[in-house]
């Protein structure tokens, strides 16, 4: 059953395109990454998905039903960012009352205990932690809330390691005891790669790939080698990416059709891997030639 | 079955390796059926316990138990979940007989060809290699 539908969807800003066209849709109870660059489109994509927004042309439907002005999705869905605007004149355990009254399957108890394993204080007031806390507090309502969609906006923002680590572990055990649709977006993608299911990567407000994380890995190869060697490799291919790493040598990223393998080694060329990660920056690179490019003085 | 507590603790996991991490838990489970951690008959970890072990989506824990279930190293019971075949262990031996040390000793080959080390002096140095695990050197 698929949660979240979206056809040929679109968001124009006054001046901006922030959204072209998409359509994909997610099924119940996976974890998705959405990852793309600052302004790719990610945050506007998932308040669309959470009705915060009405989309300018195409569909997006939730749970089978228009999430703007919903509320049905309102109540299934908690939208979890680093700009939660919570009551300023209540305190984070009355924060947690109101929560629970909200939302059906909230869970006091784990709220709790994870404000005490953060040392968190439950009377202090929202507005006046500091930003890691706040984070913090933030996706301990967002799990604790136990909504069948869950959407995380860059939920790990202004915290520590240690605090990251905790969180995608708290996030996948709570997954595992309370299976939920959960969206996750990140420009992070190495951190978190493990826990996830799929990823929809996009691109200047469009869809580039929506794919299980396994196999994004294995989508492009990286081949070194003399650029007159991989010439005849690369007839054909797809190439995401091209960089000469010594005077002789080139690094290519290419798209892995299945036979690339064999003919790198068939061509005395070094394979190496390419992490997720690496995979989608290539894939939406958008700046011109590279960074040291800038610091070149100009005679 | 013995319930090793990992504690989440990802122990083998390589997420830079070049081999998927589906493909490195079917590997581990082999190993635990090779090392008679779990006996034939007995029931295997589940994707929801792999998962829990390993810090992984349990989609990915799936994938690695089909992996074993493809080979028929494993058998589902309905609403039971999967167990060790009677003949695993032996599969899982003569699988990484005839594959995995075949490709590590071609390997071999090339390298010892690579650095001009002829075939007496590769199998003086493999006899040298046998003698010192014998000895416990290695």
């Amino acid at each position: 059953m698929n949660v979240i539908e979206c056809r040929q969807l679109s968001k124009v800003y006054v001046r901006k395109q922030a959204l072209s066209d998409l359509s994909f849709s997610i099924r119940e109870h996976t974890i998705t990454g959405l990852i793309g660059r600052n302004g790719a489109g990610k945050t506007t994509l998932l308040k669309l998905i959470a009705g915060f927004y009405r989309p300018t042309s195409g569909e997006v439907s939730v749970f089978s039903e228009r999430p703007f002005n919903s509320l049905k999705v309102s109540q299934n869905m908690i939208y979890v960012d680093d700009q939660m605007a919570l009551p300023t004149t209540m305190n984070l355990q009355e924060i947690l009352t109101m929560t629970g009254r909200f939302y059906p399957f909230f869970d006091r108890g784990l709220a709790d205990r994870l404000l005490d394993y953060f040392s968190i204080h439950v009377r202090a007031h929202h507005q006046d932690l500091s930003k890691g806390l706040r984070s913090t507090f933030n996706m301990i309502l967002g799990l604790a809330a136990r909504c069948p969609l869950t959407i995380l906006d860059e939920p790990t923002t202004g915290m520590d390691v240690a605090v990251r680590k905790d969180f995608y572990r708290a996030l996948l055990k709570e997954y595992l005891a309370h299976p939920r649709t959960i969206i996750i977006s990140s420009h992070l993608l190495q951190e978190l790669d493990h826990m996830l299911e799929d990823v929809v990567l996009i691109d200047q407000g469009k869809l580039r790939l929506h794919l299980p994380i396994d196999e994004l890995k294995q989508y492009a190869v990286g081949i070194v080698g003399h650029p007159e060697q991989l010439e005849p490799l690369l007839a054909g291919r797809e190439v995401f990416h091209q960089d000469l790493v010594s005077t002789s040598r080139s690094l290519v990223i290419v798209r892995n059709d299945g036979y690339i393998h064999e003919a790198a080694v068939r061509h005395g060329l070094e394979i190496v891997p390419i992490s997720a990660e690496d995979i989608c920056v290539y894939m939406t690179k958008q700046t011109k030639g590279r960074i040291d490019d800038v610091f070149i003085r100009s005679e | 079955m013995s319930q090793t507590d990992l504690g989440g603790a990802a122990v083998l996991l390589d997420s830079d390796a070049t081999r998927p991490i589906y493909v490195q838990i079917a590997q581990w489970l082999e190993n635990e059926i090779l090392a008679g951690n779990i006996q034939p008959h007995e029931r295997i970890y589940s994707q929801y316990q792999l998962a829990d072990m390993f810090n992984i989506n349990p989609a990915t824990a799936a994938k690695g138990l089909n992996l074993l279930s493809d080979e028929e190293l494993v058998y589902k019971k309905r609403g039971l979940g999967m167990f060790v075949a009677a003949h695993a262990k032996e599969h899982i031996l003569s699988k990484r007989k005839n594959q995995t040390l075949q490709q590590l000793i071609r390997d071999l080959v090339r390298e010892a060809s690579n650095l001009d080390v002829d075939e007496s002096e590769l199998m003086q140095m493999v006899s040298q290699a046998i003698q010192e695990r014998k000895d416990g050197a290695v």
